[in-house]
C-alpha cells in the first residue's frame, strides 16, 4: 500500500518538476523569435486492477505540445511575404522619384531655361555673352538630365545587388531548412514532436518567405518541402536546390531567376514569383524602373531633336553663314539580340532610326520575323501590346525600320527606342557663334503696300525643297490680287508658281516657311522672302526656337484609325513624368501600408496563439508550485505511513 | 484576444515609432513651409507646381523681351522727336530762304545752317541701341551704320522690316529705317508737281490740291502704267495760253493764263496753281505720288537750288516751295512713326501690367499647390505631439504591470 503512495508521490513531484522546468522554460524564451509556448499535456497512469477496484497510479506526462496552428502560421507567412515585396518596392520606387526633383532644381525648370534664354539671343541676337548664357543652360539641362539617367542606372545596379544579397540568403535558408529537415527525420518516430525543431524550421520558412514568396507541403515523414515560383522544388525533404541569378536574355543588365541543381537549370516564370523582396526588387526592375528610363527618354530625345531640328533650319554667325549644326545628342535607339539567337551576336541584322521624335513613344518593341510571310516583321509594342507589322524602311511611332541583314525565324530583338536617350544627353555645339539664331529668309513688305498688313512672322518649320524658292537663292514675292486676300506667290516677279487665299490669322505656307500677318493687306499689296542679308541681326529662328515653349513636342501619336493624338509640350511632358512617378510611389506607399498592417494583425493572431504571457507563466508557476510542494507531501506522508507500520512492529 | 508579452511590447513600440514618425513629418513640413516636397506627397499638386514655375520663369523671360522692345522703342521716340524738331527748324530756314529781298550771302547762311540740320538728322537715323545694333537698322544691316551718305544721297543698307521681339504681342526691336527716313510720300501724297529745268519764265508751280477725290486717276490700278500731266505753256503774243496734256494727248488746250488764278484739271479732281510768268514752252508736269521721298534728298535738292549762284527769284521761289511740300510730308511721316513709337511704349505699358498680373496669379498657384496651411498644420502638431505624449505616458504606466510584481 505504502509502495503505491511512493511511486504516485514521486511521479507526481517528478511531472510537476518537469511542468515547472516548461515554464520556465517558456520564461526565458519569452522574448526568442519563433518560439511557440511549450505546455507539459498530463495523463493519468494506468490504473491497478484490484479485487476492489481500479486505484490510481497517479499522474505522467503524456507529451510536450507546442502552441501552433499551421493555418494562422501560412497566414502570416504570406502577408508578411506581400509586406516585405511592397516595403521592398516602396524604397526602390523613393530613389526612382529623388532621381527626378522638382521645382528649380528639376529637369523640366532646366528645360525652360534653356528655352527662355531664346529671349536674349532674340532680343540681341550679335551679342555673344545672351549666346554663352543659353550654351550653359543647355549643359546644365544636358548634365541634369544624365544625372537623373545615372540614378536610375544606379537603382538599377542596386537592384541587381540587393537581389543579389537575397538570393544568397534564401540559398542560405535552403540549405538549414533542408538540415533541419534531416533533424526532423531523424527523431521522427520517437512518437513526439520535435518542438524546438519544428519552431527553427517554422522560422525558417517565415524568413524564406520574406524573401520569396514560397509554399511548403509537409509529408507524412515530418519533413516539409518548399516551392517556389509557382512550384519549382526548393527543398524536398534534406536536399536543396540552388536558387540563381541570371542575366537577361536581352539586356545584361537585367537580373533573371533561376533553379539550377546538378547538370539543370531552370528559368523562373517572374509573373509568378511573387511576394518577398525579391518579388517586390523584380517589379520595380521589370515595370517600374524600365517606365521611368523610358520617360525620361522620350522627354529628352522629343526636346532634343526638336531643338537640333529648329536650329538646322536657321543659319549661324560663321562667315558664309552655314545651316545650325546640332546643340544637343542623345542615346540612339537601342538594338538588342537574345542571346539565344541563333545569329552571330556580334552583327545586328538590323538597326532603327528616328524619323520624328515627337511621335516617339515611351515604351519598348520586340520584334521577330514573321515566320508566315517572309520579309514582314512583328513588332509589339510592349507597354500596350499593339502589334503593327512591318517591313524594311518602314516607320512606325517616329522610327523607321531598317534591316540589314536576314534574320532567322527563331531570332527575336527587343527594341529599345529611347530608354538609353537620358544617359548620353550631351551637349555638343561649343562655339556661342554657332546658334543659329538668324532665319536664312527674311519677309519684307513693300513700301508702296496701302494696307495695313506688317510681318508678324516668318518662320522655318521643316527643312525645304532646295530646288523651289526661296531655298534656290530666288525671292518670292506674295502679291495680294484681291481685297480679300487672294494672293500670288511669284517667283521671279510677275510669274505666279503657287497661289491661294489670306485669311487673317492663318499663315500663308510654301515651301517649308510660315508667313503670319498683322493687319490687312490691300490689293496691289507685296510681301517678299528673300534671303536674309545680315544674319548677324536677325533672330527669325531664335523665335522659332523659343516658340518650342508651346509646341507640343512629346509623346504624338498616330492612331491606327488614321486620326491623331496631340503631344504634350515640355513643361507638361515634365510634370505629367512627376506627377505619374508621384503617384506610383503615392500608391505603393499606400500599399505598403496596407499589406503591412494586414501582416501585422496575422502576425498578432498567430502569436496570440503561440506567444509567452508573462502574466499567466507567474500564475502557472504558483500552481505548479503549489502542486509540487502537495506532491512532497505525498511523500512525506508515505514516509509517515512506512514509519508508522514499522512502530507497529516494535 | 489572449495577449503576449513580447508581442504586446513589440506593438506598443511599433505605434510609438509610427507617431514619431508622423510627428516628424508634420515637423518638416512646418520647417520648411512646404507642403509638398516630394511628388508622391501630392502628385497633383507637384505637377501644378511644376507647371506654375515654369509659367513664373516664362514670364520673366517675357519681361526681359519687353524691357529690351521697351528700350529700343523708347530710344526711337525720343530720337525721332528730335528728327521733328529738326525738320520744323528746316521748314523755318526755308520759308525764310524764300525772301526775296535776301542776297545771296544770307541765303548762303541759311544753306549751311540747312547742311547742319542735315548732319543732324544723319546721326539721328545711324543712331545706336547701345547693344551692338541700330534703331533704325529694320531685319539687320550689314555692321556700319545703316545709313550711308553716297554722292547720290542718303542709302539703306539693310533689310526694310522691323526685328521682332520675343513676345506674343508683335513687339518690335528695331524700326523700319528706310521706311521712316527715306519713303516718305512725295508731293502732297497724292500726286507731285515739278517743273521742268529747261523752263525759262521765272513761274513756280504750288504742290497742288484735290478737288473731286472720285475722279482722281491716281493711284493707278494695279499693273497699270499711273497716267502723268503736263501743263505747257505758249505764249500767242497776244497772250499766255497753256495746254493741259494727259500722257501728251490734250485734254485742255488754249486756256488763257492768269497768275495766281488756280488751274483745274476737269475730270480729274486735281487743282495746282501757278504763280509768276512763265515764258513760251515752260512746262510743269504733274505724277503720281510715290514713296520715295528722302528727307535729305529733300534737303539737298532745296540746298542746290539755294547755292547756285544767280539763282532766279523763281527758282529760288520753286526751290522753297517744292522743299516746305516735301519737308511737310516727311514730317508727316516722322510724326507718323513718332506715335506709333509712342503709341507701342503705351502699349506695353498694358502688357507689362498683364504679364505681372499673370506673374502674380502663377506665383499664387505655385504656392496654393506646394505650400503649407500654417494654421492647419500646427493645429494638426499640436494634436499629434498631444497623442505621442499620451501613448509615452501610457506605454510607461502599462509596463510596470506584471504579476511578478506582486509575488515575493
Amino acid at each position: 500500500m505504502a509502495t503505491n503512495l511512493f511511486a504516485v508521490g514521486t511521479r507526481a513531484l517528478s511531472v510537476n518538476s518537469a511542468m515547472l522546468d516548461s515554464v520556465s522554460n517558456n520564461i526565458s524564451n519569452a522574448n526568442t523569435e519563433g518560439y511557440s509556448r511549450q505546455e507539459v499535456k498530463l495523463a493519468t497512469e494506468s490504473s491497478l486492477e484490484t479485487g476492489s477496484g481500479f486505484i490510481g497510479r497517479g499522474v505522467r506526462i503524456a507529451t510536450i505540445d507546442r502552441a501552433n496552428d499551421p493555418y494562422l502560421t501560412r497566414e502570416a507567412n504570406q502577408t508578411a511575404s506581400s509586406a516585405a515585396a511592397d516595403a521592398t518596392r516602396l524604397a526602390k520606387l523613393r530613389m526612382i522619384e529623388s532621381a527626378l526633383p522638382l521645382g528649380q532644381s528639376g529637369i523640366g525648370y532646366a528645360a525652360g531655361a534653356m528655352l527662355n534664354a531664346f529671349v536674349d539671343i532674340a532680343n540681341q541676337p550679335q551679342d555673344l555673352s545672351a549666346r554663352l548664357v543659353m550654351l550653359s543652360q543647355a549643359e546644365e539641362l544636358a548634365a541634369r538630365t544624365r544625372a537623373a539617367s545615372d540614378e536610375l542606372n544606379r537603382t538599377q545596379a542596386g537592384i541587381v545587388s540587393d537581389l543579389q544579397g537575397a538570393v544568397g540568403q534564401v540559398n542560405a535558408l535552403a540549405k538549414q531548412l533542408a538540415d533541419t529537415n534531416a533533424k526532423i527525420l531523424a527523431v521522427n518516430g520517437t512518437g513526439h514532436a520535435p518542438n524546438d525543431l519544428l519552431d527553427q524550421r517554422d522560422l525558417l520558412v517565415k524568413k524564406l518567405n520574406e524573401l520569396v514568396q514560397v509554399s511548403t507541403i509537409n509529408a507524412s515523414d515530418g519533413t516539409a518541402s518548399v516551392f517556389v515560383g509557382g512550384g519549382q522544388k526548393l527543398v524536398l525533404g534534406s536536399k536543396a536546390e540552388t536558387l540563381t541569378l541570371t542575366r537577361d536574355e536581352f539586356d545584361p543588365s537585367m537580373a533573371r531567376l533561376a533553379i539550377s541543381g546538378p547538370g539543370y537549370t531552370i528559368a523562373l516564370n517572374e509573373n509568378m514569383l511573387k511576394g518577398g523582396s525579391i518579388g517586390g526588387l523584380l517589379q520595380v526592375q521589370n515595370n517600374d524602373l524600365g517606365e521611368a528610363k523610358n520617360l525620361l527618354g522620350q522627354m529628352t530625345t522629343a526636346l532634343a531633336w526638336s531643338v537640333n531640328q529648329q536650329q538646322s533650319l536657321g543659319i549661324d554667325l560663321s562667315s558664309p553663314a552655314q545651316a545650325g549644326s546640332p546643340i544637343f545628342s542623345v542615346g540612339e535607339p537601342q538594338v538588342l539580340a537574345s542571346v539565344k539567337n541563333v545569329s552571330p551576336p556580334d552583327i545586328l541584322p538590323l538597326n532603327l532610326t528616328v524619323v520624328d521624335a515627337r511621335y516617339l513613344q515611351a515604351s519598348d518593341y520586340s520584334l521577330v520575323a514573321d515566320a508566315d510571310n517572309p520579309g514582314q516583321y512583328i513588332v509589339t509594342r510592349l507597354s500596350d501590346g499593339q502589334v503593327n507589322t512591318l517591313v524594311d524602311g518602314d516607320t512606325f511611332d517616329g522610327l523607321q525600320l531598317n534591316i540589314t541583314n536576314s534574320i532567322d525565324n527563331a531570332d527575336k530583338f527587343l527594341l529599345r527606342p529611347v530608354g538609353n536617350a537620358a544617359s548620353q544627353m550631351m551637349r555638343v555645339l561649343d562655339k556661342p557663334s554657332g546658334i543659329a539664331a538668324a532665319s536664312p529668309f527674311t519677309a519684307v513688305t513693300q513700301a508702296a503696300n496701302t494696307g495695313t498688313a506688317s510681318v508678324e512672322s516668318l518662320t522655318i518649320k521643316e527643312s525645304a525643297d532646295i530646288g523651289l524658292p526661296p531655298s534656290n537663292g530666288d525671292a518670292i514675292s506674295i502679291v495680294f490680287t484681291s481685297a480679300t486676300g487672294d494672293f500670288e506667290l511669284q517667283s521671279p516677279p510677275g510669274s505666279a508658281i503657287d497661289t491661294g487665299t489670306w485669311q487673317a490669322g492663318k499663315p500663308i505656307v510654301y515651301n517649308g516657311f510660315e508667313l503670319k500677318l498683322n493687319g490687312v493687306p490691300q490689293m496691289g499689296d507685296a510681301i517678299t522672302i528673300e534671303q536674309t542679308a545680315y544674319p548677324m541681326s536677325n533672330n527669325g529662328n531664335a523665335l522659332a526656337i523659343l516658340a518650342l515653349r508651346d509646341a507640343d513636342l512629346v509623346g504624338r501619336e498616330h492612331l491606327a484609325s488614321g486620326a491623331e493624338t496631340p503631344g504634350n509640350t515640355i513643361t507638361n511632358a515634365y510634370s505629367q513624368v512627376i506627377g505619374q512617378i508621384g503617384v506610383s510611389v503615392q500608391s505603393a506607399k499606400t500599399t505598403a501600408n496596407i499589406s503591412s498592417s494586414l501582416a501585422q494583425n496575422a502576425n498578432d493572431l498567430l502569436v496570440s496563439k503561440q506567444g509567452v504571457n508573462l502574466d499567466e507563466e507567474a500564475a502557472r508557476l504558483i500552481q505548479y508550485q503549489q502542486s509540487y510542494q502537495a506532491s512532497a507531501k505525498i511523500l512525506q506522508i508515505a514516509q509517515r505511513v512506512f514509519d508508522t507500520m514499522l512502530t507497529i512492529g516494535n | 484576444m489572449r495577449t503576449t508579452s513580447a508581442n504586446q511590447f513589440d506593438n506598443a513600440i511599433l505605434n510609438l515609432q509610427r507617431r514619431q514618425e508622423q510627428l516628424t513629418e508634420s515637423q518638416n513640413q512646418l520647417t520648411s513651409g512646404k507642403r509638398v516636397s516630394i511628388a508622391s506627397d501630392d502628385p497633383v499638386a507637384a505637377a501644378q507646381a511644376e507647371r506654375a514655375l515654369s509659367a513664373i520663369a516664362r514670364n520673366t523671360a517675357n519681361q526681359r523681351g519687353l524691357e529690351a522692345s521697351r528700350s529700343a522703342m523708347s530710344l526711337s521716340e525720343s530720337a525721332l522727336g528730335e528728327a521733328v524738331e529738326m525738320v520744323q527748324q528746316a521748314r523755318e530756314t526755308l520759308i525764310a530762304a524764300g525772301n526775296g529781298s535776301y542776297s545771296e550771302v544770307e541765303r548762303k547762311a541759311l544753306v549751311n545752317k540747312l547742311k547742319d540740320i542735315r548732319g543732324q538728322l544723319l546721326s539721328a537715323a545711324n543712331r545706336a541701341d547701345g547693344g551692338g545694333g541700330y534703331l533704325f537698322g529694320g531685319q539687320g544691316s550689314s555692321n556700319t551704320p545703316p545709313f550711308i551718305d553716297t554722292p547720290n544721297g542718303v542709302s539703306f543698307l539693310g533689310q526694310g522690316g522691323e526685328t521682332q521681339a520675343s513676345s506674343a504681342d508683335n513687339l518690335s526691336l528695331t524700326l523700319d529705317g528706310g521706311r521712316i527716313w527715306l519713303q516718305a510720300k512725295s508731293g502732297n501724297g497724292i500726286f507731285e508737281t515739278s517743273h521742268q529745268g529747261s523752263n525759262s519764265g521765272n513761274a513756280w508751280v504750288t504742290s497742288g490740291s484735290v478737288t473731286q477725290p472720285a475722279e482722281l486717276p491716281y493711284p493707278a490700278a494695279t499693273g497699270d502704267t499711273p497716267l502723268s500731266y503736263s501743263i505747257v505753256f505758249t505764249d500767242t503774243g497776244s497772250g499766255i495760253v497753256y495746254d493741259v496734256l494727259e500722257d501728251g494727248a490734250a485734254i485742255v488746250s488754249g486756256e488763257p493764263y492768269n497768275n495766281g488764278k488756280s488751274i483745274t484739271i476737269e475730270g480729274r479732281g486735281m487743282e495746282v496753281t501757278v504763280n509768276g510768268n512763265p515764258a513760251d514752252g515752260d512746262t510743269f508736269d504733274i505724277t503720281q505720288s510715290n514713296n520715295n521721298l528722302s528727307i535729305f534728298d529733300a534737303l539737298d535738292a532745296a540746298m542746290a537750288t539755294l547755292s547756285q549762284p544767280g539763282a532766279s527769284a523763281a527758282a529760288t521761289q520753286q526751290a522753297v516751295n517744292t522743299g516746305l511740300t516735301r519737308v511737310d510730308s516727311v514730317l508727316s511721316n516722322l510724326q507718323a512713326a513718332r506715335s506709333a513709337a509712342g503709341e507701342s511704349l503705351n502699349r506695353m505699358d498694358n502688357l507689362e501690367g498683364r504679364n505681372s498680373n499673370l506673374k502674380l496669379s502663377a506665383e499664387a498657384a505655385l504656392s496654393q499647390a506646394q505650400d503649407l496651411d500654417m494654421v492647419n498644420a500646427i493645429s494638426k502638431f499640436k494634436t499629434m505631439s498631444t497623442g505621442y505624449d499620451a501613448a509615452l505616458q501610457s506605454y510607461a504606466m502599462v509596463q510596470k504591470l506584471s504579476l511578478f510584481q506582486y509575488l515575493s
